[in-house]
């Protein structure tokens, strides 16, 4: 791989450790994936934020990286937390875990990146078409280079972080035009009528791709909300960081599957693992757009959360400030608007959830294992329905 | 056996040979550098000081850091040689400057040779059979 002169500097350590471990970890990567050079991006997202999901490990090197001048050179930011900044208490977090969190959240502050704690930091910032970036968090990337039009490799934790350090990533992959073209067709036969559809699709097909990339055809009528439903599970139950919602004609000669309303049926039907009465009632993954806050909201209208369930709607604070007129309805129904967390990146254990409804398909594949709970995977209408005393 | 180097440093220890690929996160305790991981052909063995041999890593990519804390915890491997790499654990052994070679048969290792790594020529010599 090409290093400039002043990335070989780097490289050797002129400006520090931190920037020469982000170096190195570019290069290598490079190295391995077929890079010819390094390119500049416009911005980096970074995973690997939940004390739940990253724990101790990360915290020595964070520091170290802080201490030895590590600057973010672009504009950053991070995924979820395991709570709400100010809700700590209500959702029953421990100090322990509210000290470690803030502790790690602080490490990546003073490296400059913006705390967004968010799934969609497209919908606070949204980038540029055609612009190269460095973002892990699977749902976002998906969402980026299928319906943003900009250009990420699903990147890891560290790997985000070291080309937010460096501001550039190597040229593989998902940066390559011929990398991104679709070669498999995917044909939906029935018409999706039920957003969960989506989700099961994503599901369903995510499994059987392997490193196929996926064009659509039979999908049209689709939302905004719907794509990214379909992103974040097609990304969930396989390692695709791109797809294509509609066949235009360029589909000659491509491998082709077929989906039949069998197939999503049965993936509705597996991603409930109970029909109990839920303990919780979970929207927002990925994190709720303003429109999707807004339908909550008037779905709520008139009716009241019953006392013994929860209702969680997760999404940035960026969002929640956008939207305080349909926040203020669903509070005072008794749900809740929560930001910086969600479901899956949270520990319930000491809510006494037993059974949680989501309209998510990403959470219903996750939860059972990430939070040991009971699921049913239903429309956002019917979790509205599940949360109400009427 | 020639291999592809992918971090440099010169070292000798002794093998411990997975046919399974490893998650460091979850899988690796990484205050006593034990594999725990359930499904692990190794679960129960400490990995410091040895030149750890496996196919390749799975898992979150969170398991790079993990690899940094054995290190730093000094319970870390001496050595990584896997069969194809994977980001996670190239990352790991980049940021905890552990010497690193793949593109090797790995089945040629057997736990308890003594091998030497050359991570900046991608050479791994088995000095002393088991």
């Amino acid at each position: 791989m090409y290093l400039t002169s002043e990335e070989e500097r780097i490289y050797d350590g002129e400006l520090g450790w931190a920037y020469q471990v982000s170096m190195r970890i570019l290069t290598r990567l490079g190295e391995l994936f077929g890079a010819t050079r390094l390119i500049p991006i416009a911005s980096a997202h970074i995973s690997g934020v939940s004390y739940k999901t990253i724990g101790d490990a990360p915290m020595s090197f964070l520091e170290e990286i802080l201490n030895s001048g590590g600057k973010v050179k672009v504009s950053s930011t991070v995924n979820p937390a395991v709570f709400d900044l100010n809700r700590a208490k209500e959702m029953a977090i421990s100090a322990e875990v509210i000290e470690k969190q803030m502790q790690i959240i602080d490490l990546y502050s003073n490296m400059g990146v913006n705390p967004t704690l968010t799934c969609t930091p497209y919908y606070s910032s949204k980038p540029t078409s055609g612009s190269h970036l460095a973002w892990s968090e699977s749902s976002a990337v998906i969402y980026a280079n299928s319906i943003l039009g900009t250009w990420t490799n699903r990147e890891g934790g560290p790997s985000a972080l070291a080309a937010a350090l460096i501001g550039k990533t190597p040229n593989y992959g998902m940066h390559q035009p011929e990398d991104r073209r679709p070669n498999v067709l995917v044909e939906v036969e029935p018409k999706l009528k039920k957003e969960i559809e989506f989700g099961a699709l994503g599901i369903y097909v995510g499994r059987m791709l392997g490193d196929r990339i996926p064009i659509f055809s039979g999908i049209d009528g689709y939302t905004e909300t719907n794509l990214k439903q379909l992103g974040a599970a097609l990304a969930s139950s396989g390692m695709t960081s791109i797809f294509y919602p509609d066949s235009k004609g360029e589909v000659k000669g491509l491998e082709k599957i077929t989906i039949e309303k069998k197939d999503l049926r049965n993936t509705i039907e597996e991603l409930s693992t109970s029909s109990d009465p839920p303990d919780l009632v979970f929207i927002g993954c990925p994190h709720c757009s303003l429109k999707e806050i807004k339908r909550v909201a008037t779905t709520l209208k008139g009716r009241k959360v019953s006392e013994d369930v929860k209702l969680w709607v997760c999404t940035s604070r960026h969002m929640r400030a956008k939207a305080e007129r349909y926040v203020e309805m669903i509070e005072s129904a008794g749900g809740r608007v929560l930001c910086d967390t969600c479901v899956v990146v949270t520990w319930l254990d000491n809510l006494r959830v037993g059974t949680l409804i989501t309209n998510s398909a990403k959470t219903a594949y996750y939860a059972p294992t990430f939070n040991r709970v009971k699921t049913v995977f239903k429309s956002m209408n019917q979790c509205i329905d599940a949360a109400c005393e009427d | 056996m020639n291999g592809r180097p992918i971090v440099p440093g010169l070292v000798q220890g002794i093998a411990l040979v997975s046919k399974k690929p490893i998650s460091f996160l979850g899988g690796v305790d990484p205050s006593s550098g034990v594999i725990i991981e359930r499904e692990q052909d190794l679960k129960g063995c400490r990995i410091k000081g040895k030149v750890l041999c496996f196919p390749h890593g799975h898992g979150s990519t969170v398991g790079s850091y993990v690899l940094y804390s054995l290190v730093k915890n000094g319970v870390g491997p001496k050595a990584i040689i896997n069969a194809t790499a994977d980001p996670v654990v190239v990352i790991g052994a980049v940021i905890a400057d552990i010497p690193m070679v793949d593109k090797v048969d790995i089945k040629q290792i057997r736990t308890g040779d003594l091998v030497e790594v050359d991570g900046g020529r991608g050479i791994v010599n088995v000095l002393k059979r088991e």
